[in-house]
């Protein structure tokens, strides 16, 4: 691996200003591309140095072009022989069991419609989200409060900012295409090893591991 | 196509077109349809717009045929309208926006059409559309000639044939067309004309069930990875290579030069100025149906460019294997949670990174400050007996929302910006303050402002007393979206 100091920053040779007026909003959160198309295009256009500046704090930039979204991820530590560990600048957070459920189910909905063609935008309604997760609940809940739950359950994606509640349209989401990036192929199958432990777990009795 | 009985069994009860002229509420949905949608050549309205225009129509009907006659909402209907087991009208959400707009689909334009040719014309011109024929076929032919003398030799004759009509206008014989023969060729022009715009949103339609077909195909591959990457590759340009594509782009470019504008520009105006054709009394629209051709065309292109691209991104080899292998692992995370659905994991389970770098400096941190004790003075409270007007309590004025979102709407159809002082001006404030405040409120949530704090800007409005009152505020400039 490169000493961090032998690498020669190239952050410096910019406009100071262009570079803050990029990475600060990065490192607020995700930059789209239809809600500031200048700011895009700034960011395009000072690619290498913003990598070289993240780097240093044990970031990385992720810059998707054909979806048009770009954030900043921890590095990967594949690099197990650096001296300290940084502490993680971008945090992880816990997940009940609903909500990694629902944003399975979600990331499922994206890709059947993706396979289905014309359009975009997943746009869903809070019936069709209840019907999504009803059959992986227990039978014979009331469904008042199923419909509490999903809404709760809504309302912390939407702080994780992987939907959005449409404006004046009551009940309506949108399923942002950021989700494609976090919940991967990686994270859905260490979702999936975990609820397979977890069904042995409460299997009784203890069965062998069945395939 | 065959029309046995089978078949048409079939379409009646699948085609959406031969579900509406059966539809019970036929003359209000076709009649309502054509007027929004076909008359001033739109191809999508915003759900509010449309409500509004559908509630307007249903009012006029409860008028004539009693408040019982079409007892839905204006709101229930479109829904109807665009569900799949009616299929007359297509929902979508439009980049950008989050509200639903409408369009017709292909189906119900020819319903319409249908409809259109029901009535009888005064007559059929038949000269024109033997002659078209017969170009066509000339066309054809000679295209598709390979041999030079051939060529040549039909060159010739033609040559020929101008230097003998020159001979002749030289020689003072100038031949006419006679006003039969003008009618005649007019009728065809108009009915050629509707057909091509009609034929966009069918084009449209084509090209989305096209993408579908790709994409179906390729979602429903079993074979080895080596041949869907070769396969995928193959589909890259599915969209613009297949005979819808080239036609259009054909279109298109023929429309596009400047100088075949202008001239269709110029014959039609001299076209429409000829006395036997003013006594047709042609629709004044027909004077621009060139920019109309543009106007559906560019919406076609720009629905073909979008289905280009996005079928570009679905093929993305490495986004498609990374689906797949999704598809894999949420059939076996279904597959569990379903086990595990009456005992569900409580506590964290999972952990995801966030979005955002979380920055904390010690610096940021308020310092302490003493908390403020409220003094409360103790004092018994007794029952008034003042005698107040307590009229203002029940003289409560409600202001409509959707109201003040229509002015702002009415006002953004002309142009592209208009500044909220200007609405103020156009429509005058009836309940004073709160009403201002409501607009302010609705600016807030208009998707695409500019707030200009350099520029203060002045509201008056009158109250019920005869007195005039005026606020200030920063200019707020509301655009269309």
């Amino acid at each position: 691996m490169m000493n961090v100091a032998d690498t020669n920053p190239g952050y410096f040779a910019k406009p100071l200003h262009e570079l803050s007026s990029v990475l600060v909003p990065l490192l607020k959160g995700v930059l789209y591309r239809e809600d500031n198309p200048g700011l895009w295009g700034l960011l395009q256009k000072l690619q290498a140095s913003v990598r070289d500046y993240v780097a240093v704090l044990g970031l990385e930039l992720m810059l998707d072009e054909a979806e048009g979204y770009a954030f900043l991820r921890s590095r990967r530590d594949d690099e197990e022989d650096a001296p300290v560990a940084i502490p993680r600048l971008v945090a992880r957070r816990q997940l009940s069991y609903p909500v990694s459920l629902l944003l399975a189910l979600l990331r499922k909905k994206l890709a059947e419609f993706d396979a289905g063609g014309g359009d975009t935008r997943l746009i869903l309604s809070r019936d069709e989200v209840v019907e999504l997760v009803r059959i992986f609940l227990p039978a014979g809940s009331n469904e008042v409060k199923l419909i509490d739950q999903v809404d709760a359950t809504l309302n912390k994606i939407a702080e994780l900012g992987f939907i959005r509640r449409l404006r004046g349209q009551g009940q309506m989401i949108e399923v942002r295409r950021i989700i494609k990036a976090f919940v991967d192929a990686q994270w859905l199958a260490d979702f999936d090893k975990r609820l397979a432990e977890y069904r042995q777990q409460i299997a009784e009795p203890p069965e062998e591991t069945d395939v | 196509m065959a029309l046995d009985y089978a078949t048409l069994e079939l379409l009646r009860q699948n085609h959406p077109a031969w579900r509406l002229l059966c539809a019970h509420h036929a003359p209000l949905v076709a009649g309502f349809l054509h007027r929004v949608f076909i008359v001033p050549n739109v191809r999508n309205l915003p759900q509010a717009d449309l409500v509004e225009a559908l509630e307007d129509e249903l009012f006029a009907l409860r008028e004539q045929l009693g408040d019982e006659a079409f007892p839905g909402s204006a709101q229930s209907y479109l829904n109807d309208w665009a569900e799949n087991d009616k299929g007359w009208l297509r929902k979508f959400y439009p980049a950008g926006t989050d509200e639903p707009h409408f369009d017709l689909t292909p189906a119900t334009e020819k319903a319409l059409v249908w409809l259109e040719g029901l009535t009888e014309r005064a007559f059929v011109g038949t000269e024109s559309r033997l002659l078209t024929l017969f170009e066509l076929l000339r066309q054809m032919s000679e295209g598709s000639q390979t041999d030079p003398q051939v060529r040549i030799a039909e060159l010739h004759k033609r040559r020929s044939d101008i230097d003998a009509e020159i001979a002749r206008i030289l020689a003072g014989d100038i031949p006419l067309l006679d006003d039969t023969g003008l009618k005649d060729r007019f009728q065809q022009f108009l009915q050629l004309a509707r057909e091509l715009l009609t034929d966009f949103r069918e084009v449209e339609h084509n090209f989305r069930t096209l993408d579908r077909r790709v994409r179906e195909r390729i979602a429903l591959w079993d074979g080895s990875k080596g041949a869907l990457l070769e396969e995928i590759m193959g589909e890259r340009d599915a969209i613009a290579d297949s005979d819808q594509g080239k036609s259009f782009r054909a279109f298109w470019d023929f429309l596009m030069s400047q100088s075949r504008q202008e001239e269709l520009s110029r014959l039609l105006e001299q076209v429409l100025s000829l006395p036997p054709i003013l006594a047709m009394c042609p629709e004044s629209r027909l004077q621009r149906v060139h920019y109309d051709w543009l106007e559906a065309g560019e919406h076609t292109q720009r629905t073909v460019a979008k289905l280009s691209e996005q079928l570009r991104r679905f093929l993305d080899d490495q986004a498609w294997l990374e689906n797949r292998r999704i598809m894999d692992i949420l059939h076996s995370i279904e597959n569990n949670a379903l086990a595990v659905r009456e005992a569900v994991p409580s506590g964290g389970f999972t952990t995801l990174s966030e979005t955002s770098a979380t920055v904390e400096l010690p610096l940021e941190r308020p310092l302490y400050r003493p908390p403020l004790k409220t003094l409360i003075t103790e004092m018994a409270l007794d029952e008034g007996d003042a005698d107040v007007d307590t009229a203002a309590l029940y003289a409560q004025v409600v202001v409509d929302r959707a109201e003040l979102t229509r002015n702002i709407r009415q006002e953004l159809q002309g142009r592209s910006q208009i500044s909220l002082a200007e609405v103020v001006t156009r429509h005058p404030l009836r309940h004073g303050l709160a009403e201002l405040v409501a607009y302010l409120q609705l600016a807030g949530e208009w998707p695409e402002t500019v707030v200009d704090d350099e520029v203060q800007e002045k509201v008056s409005w009158q109250l019920g007393t005869g007195v005039m009152r005026q606020a200030t505020l920063p200019r707020i400039i509301l655009l269309r979206n």
